[in-house]
């Protein structure tokens, strides 16, 4: 009893909407329908008598949004026979300048490249390329090959996801042109499993005997080597003694060079000369391919050894020993600066810390003070380091908002082109028996083609809006080098990725899944609509004949 | 130019209103009799009153509930609703020895 007087509500509701909704002139029908609403026997079929009467008037209500005044009602069917009304030709000028509108905006590079980012949130849902197949690389590669361009195929070989291709092009291309051979560097940091980096590492310590970075690619073979034999203890690495002597030898070098200013000064003469402006593929990489992640993490494995060794040779009276330990972390630190981040920060300052009060107890103030201020200045970049990364992570962030705005716009645009394309389709095959010229659609259908015209042309222009900083700081890098505003660039660049609703990449497969799910059940849905009508089709067509 | 094609819709409607030329009649009623939903009965009531061949008035059936609208067809309309059925019937009457003949 409850349920019938809240549908009957409903419907009331519905119909009062839409006669609130509907132009004046078609209140009067709206008043019929009400009227007529408490005599529909049962309270379901009131409410489908509602909806579908409200639906009539929400049309009606469209449409004179669209077409205001009385021209509305041609568009609507004003013919008393004819279910269609011939298009205006206003209304057929105003869609078609409308897409092909939408459409100039594709001879624009940047909104080219912006329509390509919106699309990248798909990527993940649709599996439209395998982990490691990138085909647009894949093709540069081929080109480079032919073309026995060294530069090229080292842009890419730092790029594959592929290891044995990545190592199979970097060597090609280090054969080509030996000056080229940082370019292991980058492939080992990426892919550290790689049988061919001991090979590589000999020769990048002959070439360049003064960087940590390939000391740090041997330690970090070695921990990849413990993990495959299981071997996953936290000091698993660190009580090898290979480890111990990469580490060393890593601490005592002078620099630490990640060669990213080579590889952006090869991105940007390789980029124009194939003409490829995927930010995906070029930026992307900016963030990725620097200082290794594990850098930092062995560092700070490694400097905690030394200051406990040290702690424990101060204690057996060796302050030689123990001066020496804590001076090659503070000397490393110094080396990696910032880029060792919050845990090497730490143990900086745990070092001067150290060395301040070993020097003040054999009586050197002087030292002891500047180590003192060495240890403040450590904490304090610790805590401007933390605080940026929260501020990262919690504080407004422009870029997700952004990337937000392209996905939303690039969906439109795929939403309102299907709508425009469907409706010139069924015009089209509307109008296929009358001369040319007079194009005839259905009410619904002439709305909604002008609708997804409209719809089509706003979406681009917003999608192009969005996009046009992100470009332009993308244009910055490839011409000038400057990484000024990469950062900014590289976080837009990965919202985008992630699709709409979802809040980061652990929800991504729960999404894909519901995607799937949802998507399956409107197929079956729409398959048992479609014959439902069809059988309904059918026994009209068998109801006995008009008399 | 192929000449427009007027609905089954609007054919069962006109139907409906040629039996009982006289009275007048609510929307509901028409409704379950041609088994046309509100969406579609509403649109086809409101083209045949645009041009003249409907007229419509309110009508208070009880206190305290909303007067309901009701229809009959003008004379225009009749006279345009009959050829049009005389016109359906003889199409049908056409195709039936058609297909009839088929069969055979």
């Amino acid at each position: 009893m409850r349920l019938e007087a809240h549908l009957r509500r409903a419907a009331t509701w519905l119909l009062r909407g839409g006669i609130r909704i509907a132009p004046r002139d078609m209140s009067e029908w709206g008043r019929a329908m009400l009227g007529e609403l408490g005599h529909v026997e049962g309270s379901w079929a009131a409410l489908m008598w509602a909806l579908s009467g409200a639906g009539v008037l929400a049309k009606h209500a469209l449409v004179s949004f669209l077409i205001p005044g009385p021209r509305r009602h041609r568009v609507l069917g004003g013919e008393l026979l004819a279910k269609e009304g011939t298009m205006r030709k206003g209304t057929l000028i105003m869609g078609a300048a409308c897409v092909v509108a939408a459409l100039l905006f594709f001879l624009a590079p940047a909104f080219r490249q912006a329509f390509r980012v919106s699309l990248a949130q798909w990527d993940k849902v649709l599996h439209v390329t395998t982990w490691n197949q990138q085909p647009d690389l894949e093709a540069l590669a081929r080109r480079a090959a032919k073309q026995r361009d060294a530069e090229g195929l080292a842009f890419v070989a730092v790029r594959l996801r592929n290891p044995s291709e990545s190592a199979r092009l970097a060597e090609k291309a280090v054969r080509l042109d030996p000056r080229l051979i940082w370019v292991y560097a980058i492939v080992a940091v990426r892919h550290p499993e790689l049988d061919e980096i001991a090979g590589w590492v000999q020769k990048l310590e002959q070439w360049d005997p003064q960087n940590a970075l390939p000391h740090f690619i041997t330690a970090e073979s070695i921990d990849i080597a413990h993990v495959l034999r299981e071997d996953v203890s936290p000091r698993g690495g660190e009580n090898d003694p290979a480890w111990r002597s990469a580490m060393a030898a890593a601490f005592q070098s002078r620099k630490l060079d990640d060669y990213l200013d080579r590889l952006r000064n090869l991105d940007r003469r390789v980029v124009p000369r194939y003409g490829f402006d995927d930010p995906y593929q070029v930026v992307d990489g900016e963030e990725q391919y620097g200082l290794p992640s594990y850098t930092a993490w062995d560092s700070s494995r490694y400097a905690k050894s030394l200051l406990e060794s040290g702690q424990e040779l101060e204690a057996g009276g060796d302050r030689e020993g123990a001066l020496k330990n804590y001076w090659t972390v503070a000397r490393f630190g110094g080396v990696i600066g910032s880029r060792g981040g919050f845990f090497v920060g730490r143990i900086l300052e745990d070092a001067y810390k150290r060395l301040a009060a070993l020097c003040e107890k054999e009586g050197n103030h002087e030292q002891a003070a500047f180590f003192g201020d060495a240890a403040e200045k450590a904490g304090q970049e610790v805590v401007r380091w933390d605080r940026e990364f929260q501020g990262r992570l919690t504080g407004p962030d422009i870029s997700l908002w952004d990337a937000s705005v392209v996905k939303i716009s690039g969906l439109m645009m795929f939403v309102f082109g299907g709508l425009f394309a469907i409706c010139a389709l069924l015009v089209l095959a509307g109008s296929w028996t009358v001369p040319p010229g007079a194009f005839r659609a259905g009410p619904v259908s002439a709305a909604l083609g002008v609708v997804g015209a409209v719809g089509s042309l706003v979406s681009s222009a917003t999608l192009y809006v969005s996009y046009r900083p992100y470009a332009a700081i993308f244009k910055n890098f490839l011409l000038t080098g400057d990484t000024s505003q990469v950062a900014q660039l590289s976080n837009f660049l990965s919202h985008a990725q992630v699709p709409l609703g979802v809040r980061n990449f652990y929800e991504l497969w729960d999404f894909v899944f519901h995607f799937w799910v949802g998507l399956t059940l409107l197929g079956v849905i729409g398959l048992l609509l479609l014959t439902l009508r069809h059988l309904r089709a059918r026994s009209r067509a068998s109801a006995p004949a008009l008399t | 130019m192929k000449a427009p094609r007027i609905s089954s819709q609007t054919l069962q409607l006109l139907e409906r209103f040629v039996e009982r030329p006289t009275a007048w009649r609510y929307g509901y009623d028409l409704s379950r009799e041609t088994g046309l939903k509100s969406g579609t009965l509403y649109p086809i009531l409101m083209r045949l009153a645009k041009h003249s061949l409907l007229e419509t008035r309110w009508v208070m059936t009880e206190e305290g509930v909303p007067p309901r609208h009701t229809y009959r067809l003008t004379p225009k309309g009749l006279e345009l609703a009959r050829a049009k059925l005389s016109e359906a019937l003889a199409a049908r009457q056409v195709r039936r020895p058609a297909l009839s003949g088929g069969r055979a």
